[in-house]
Order: structure tokens, then sequence, then C-alpha cells
């Protein structure tokens, strides 16, 4: 019988990413029903297995789900994305090395191309990750493989899905296509926005299979051309461009406050951390922006209370990724962004026109080199401080939260980022490195 | 009077010179043809960096094989552990670095060795949940305190 060879797209995907990173350097946690929490401890944005078993939703309020769950021994963690990061990277680097062609889509996914390779050959390929990445990393990996990225998508369903496939679920013939599409449920295909869900369920649409069973024409003039696409990707036309993950053109850093805020000085600590991070961030990938924006909302909900929300964008000098420049110029667009009286509810920085630090092109009559070698060996200073001493050791004045006026020992830090349960950052500090024989002692 | 501006030039960058090997002009380093890159430890010591993950011991239990307190463990995951090899296992709900004892694998348990007699072996029988978690390649220590 001749073993026809073929291209095939292979999707590996972390399975439960950010749960699966603590248990690497918890071992204790693993067959425990474990989440990970939004920022501030919101809600739950990661579950194992155990607790998807327990029937714990994702974006459920952590306060909801303690009053749901009172008996269930559940394991709840801050969100570190610290560790999730640098986890997700060495997985990354690890698929990157066995397949030529790679795409990272996410912080836990990635498309590979395969050429001229068949069925037998993918699959034994896909478990071959599924077991280097789990003993490099201690990441357990799905791998879907197929014709299209759609169908690679819904192979990584089963490979979730049925222990059967040890981690691998390769569609390379018609036959399994087929199969596959019929037990896929349309809200699972990859593609389908939430926003078309409901019409299609309207129209009986409820499967995959139902779905690729109308003409492109019909999906075309019923919805739209992206969903035109998802239709020809789950019949097997591979239509998806490959975007190369290209190096960020913004960086944004924004977060809902735990409270709502209406004093100048209080939502100036807020941007100025987020205006510090995305400093941070421009340093770690040695780039610099020339423009910075500030965004600034109410809370949309509280229609008993007036609205409000704008964008600022200010263009520097000189491009910059200097903590001290950023911060200057994010309160400044805050004193023209903000009005009294009203009570904000969230608030984001945004850094663009990035381009590299070497190829900078500064504004000649602005530009003071004295100063500008000052600020960058204070932020390289300040870098290095908080990389070895934990991060946020040493901030600029405007970033300090300032204590509530509270009842003696009440006092809190009110506004402070809650991140009450969270882990180490053993791959990343010299501090938090994984302790030996610490019992023994 | 006129101000004299001064500016400041990098040096803290790298910047490489491409050598054109084909051009000879002026009297040519007999050292060129000696050069290589200088030794890195990173580069040298490190075969699998995403697998490598770094920790921290505690107490004398492995005093003997040359481990003190304070020492940092490199750890390979990748690295096949082999009878004899000093690893790091999660067991008793604590991470522990200990020589690999393989001798009574047959007979269904393995032994984690300390290096000190002041120290007892834990014994792990294999129908336990038990991992290595990964080897041990090199340990270093602070001589400079």
């Amino acid at each position: 019988m001749p073993v026809s060879k073929s291209t095939f797209y292979a999707v590996v995907d972390c399975d439960n990413c950010f749960v699966s990173c603590e248990r690497v350097f918890r071992p204790e946690f693993n067959h425990r029903a474990v989440v990970v929490l939004s920022n501030n401890d919101g809600c739950v944005v990661a579950r194992s297995k155990e607790a998807k078993a327990l029937g714990v939703k994702m974006g459920l309020p952590y306060y909801q789900m303690l009053q749901q769950f009172p008996d269930e021994d559940i394991v709840a963690l801050s969100s570190n994305y610290e560790l999730y990061a640098d986890m997700t990277g060495r997985v990354m680097s690890l698929v990157r090395k066995s397949a030529p062609d790679f795409m990272r889509y996410s912080i836990d996914e990635a498309f590979c191309i395969l050429r001229g390779i068949d069925g037998d050959e993918a699959k034994k390929w896909g478990e071959d990750i599924h077991s280097l990445v789990l003993r490099g990393t201690g990441m357990p990996v799905s791998i879907g493989i197929a014709a299209t990225k759609t169908l690679a998508k819904a192979a990584c369903l089963f490979a979730k899905k049925y222990p059967g496939y040890k981690s691998c679920c390769v569609i390379d013939t018609e036959e399994k296509r087929l199969k596959a599409l019929d037990l896929v449920a349309i809200e699972d295909v990859w593609g389908v926005g939430r926003r078309i869900l409901p019409r299609l369920k309207a129209l009986g649409i409820t499967t995959a299979a139902k779905f690729a069973s109308h003409t492109p024409q019909w999906i075309r003039s019923s919805f739209n051309i992206v969903t035109e696409r998802t239709w020809k990707e789950l019949n097997g036309i591979d239509c998806i461009p490959n975007e190369h993950a290209a190096p960020k053109k913004s960086i944004c850093t924004s977060r809902t406050f735990p409270k709502l805020i209406d004093d100048y000085t209080s939502l100036r600590t807020q941007v100025a951390n987020y205006a510090a991070k995305c400093a941070e961030k421009l340093r770690r990938q040695n780039s610099v922006a020339k423009t910075v924006s500030l965004f600034i909302e109410t809370n949309h909900f509280r229609e008993d209370l007036p609205q409000h929300s704008t964008m600022l964008r200010a263009t520097l000098p000189t491009p910059s990724n200097s903590t001290i420049t950023i911060v200057e110029a994010v309160s400044r667009l805050l004193r023209d962004a903000m009005r009294n009286g009203y009570f904000y509810r969230r608030a984001g920085v945004i850094v663009s026109d990035i381009t590299d630090m070497e190829g900078m092109q500064p504004d000649l009559f602005e530009y003071d080199p004295e100063s500008y070698e000052r600020l960058r060996r204070l932020d390289k200073t300040v870098d290095r401080i908080n990389k070895l001493c934990g991060s946020e050791t040493v901030v600029i004045g405007t970033r300090q939260y300032t204590r509530n006026e509270g009842k003696g020992k009440a006092a809190q830090f009110s506004t402070a980022i809650r991140r009450e349960r969270l882990s180490q950052c053993p791959t990343t500090r010299w501090s938090d490195i994984i302790p030996l024989n610490k019992g023994e002692k | 009077m006129g101000k004299i501006k001064l500016l400041f030039s990098k040096f803290d960058t790298p910047l490489e010179l491409k050598t054109a090997p084909e051009i000879k002009a002026g009297f040519p380093s007999t050292a060129d043809d000696y050069k290589l890159d200088a030794i890195d430890f990173n580069r040298d010591m490190i075969r699998h960096p995403e697998s490598t993950f770094y920790g921290r011991v505690y107490g004398d239990s492995m005093i003997n094989a040359g481990i003190a307190d304070g020492d940092i463990a490199v750890i390979d995951r990748l690295e096949e552990a082999k009878d004899g090899d000093i690893i790091v296992a999660f067991v008793n709900n604590e991470f522990t670095i200990k020589y690999l004892d393989l001798t009574h694998k047959e007979e269904g348990y393995i032994e984690l060795r300390p290096a000190n007699d002041a120290f007892l072996p834990i014994r792990v029988d294999l129908h336990d949940d038990f991992r290595v978690w990964g080897v041990v390649v090199w340990t270093i220590r602070n001589c400079k305190h």
C-alpha cells in the first residue's frame, strides 16, 4: 500500500498551562483541585482537571467559588506571570528546536508545519514532543495534527479529552476528519466567534459537521468572510495565513482597580505603575518607544454615576525606555485626562512606535546625551536590584501606594495589587530557587 | 566666549570588527589562527538550557559528596538518571538531593542515599508515585563570602 507524504499543521498546546507551571515546583498539588486567580485575585483563570471535574467554571469570581464549594479542598493561587512566562518560554524553545517551521500563537500554544511526512510519522513526532517537553520542563502538552490549523485545533481537543491518544491526535484521513467533525460541538470550533454562536444554534447548527455541510456561499452571505474561512479549513482547505510572531509594535499595561478612584494622587499612583511596567518591558526587549498613551474609564455599569472615558497621547522628544521619562509623560497626560467628580474604574498605559534601541533616531535639538546616559544608568541599576531582590524593591516615588487612613493596625495599602496566594519564582530569581533538603535542617 | 559641549560615547557595548582574511596588509598576527571564543559557563556547562533549574542546598546530609549547606545545585531534567547519580527528587512533601541507589530495583524498591552517616537512606517503593525530578550536573559554592 502506498504511503502518502504530505504537509501537516501541528498545534502544541500546554494542558492547564498556569496550573501545570505551579505544579512543577509544588508537586504536592498533583492530583488535587487547583485554580489560578486573575490579577487582584478576582476570578478563576485556570483550572486543573480535578477543579474542572468539580464544576468550577472559567471566570468564576473567587468569592463565589468559596460560596459554591465550601466543603471542597481547592487550592487557589494568585497568578504568577513571571513564572508562567519563563516556563512557557522553555516549552516553546524545546518545540522550536524540534520543528523547522514554528509559530508561537499565544503564551501556551504554538503551530508547527511538518512537511513531507505521513500520518504515522506525524503521530510519532507528536508523541516524542509530548514526552520531551514533559521530561524537560514538567509541562504536559497536547498535540493535534491535521491538514489545516482549524482541524489541528479540533484534533487537539481529542488529544486532551481521551487518554488513549497519548496526548497526540492526528486527523490524516477523510474518514477521521468526518468523524471528528461529528463529535466537535460548534462552540468548540476554533475561530467561531461568541457573537455568531446564538445565531448558529438557532439555525440548528450545533456541531462542526452540520456547519461544514452547508455551502460556503451560504456561510459567507449569512455570516462573514472570517466564518467562511473557518468553513474552508474544516473542509480541509488550508487558508489561514502563517503569521510569524513579530516583535511587539506596542506594549499595553492596564488594570481594573479594586475600588473606584476619584482623586488625582491615587490615580497617578496607579498609572505611574503601569508606565513603569511598560518601561521595564521595553528595556527587557532592548527597545525604545516614541509615543506614550493613557486611557482612563469610569464604570459603565454604574448608571447612577456620571460617565467619562478618554484616551490621550504624547510624543516623546527622543524615543525612550526610561522609567522616569515615561512616568512623567503619563503624569502630565493624566492631568489633562482626568475630570473632577468622576469615579474611575480602569486605566491603562500604552507605549507605541517602538524601535530597536540601536537604530534610534534622537531629536537633535532636544537630545541631551549626558542626562540620557544618567537615566539609562539609573534604570540599569534599579533593574538589577529588582532582579536580585525581587521586583518592586526599588520604585520611584510616584509609584508608592499611599497608606489608607485606618484605625491603628487596620491601616492598609488599599489599592495595592492583591496577590495573597502568590507562589515563588524559582526560575527567575536567585532568592527563590528550589530549596533542597530543607526539612532535614 | 564659545561654549564647549561634551559628547559622551558608548564604550560598554561590544563592537565586532570583521576581518577580511584574503587581504594581507602589514604584518599578520600569528595568534589569529588560534583565535577561539572565550570560555562561557552557560554555553559549555549547561547542555539543555530549557530543562536546567537551580536549587539551594540546606544542611549537611550530602557533605561527603562535597555538597555543603548553602551550595547551589544545577539540575538538568533531560539527563537520564543512572545508578549512583546525584539526583533531586520530591519525597515526603519536599525536594531532596541524594545519591540514587538502584541496587534493589528488581526487588521493587530503590534508595535515596545521603552522603553523611548521621542521616538514614530514604527507601522508596516503586509502586509509589515516585519520579526523579532531575539530575544534578554541577554544584556551585561561593568560596569568598
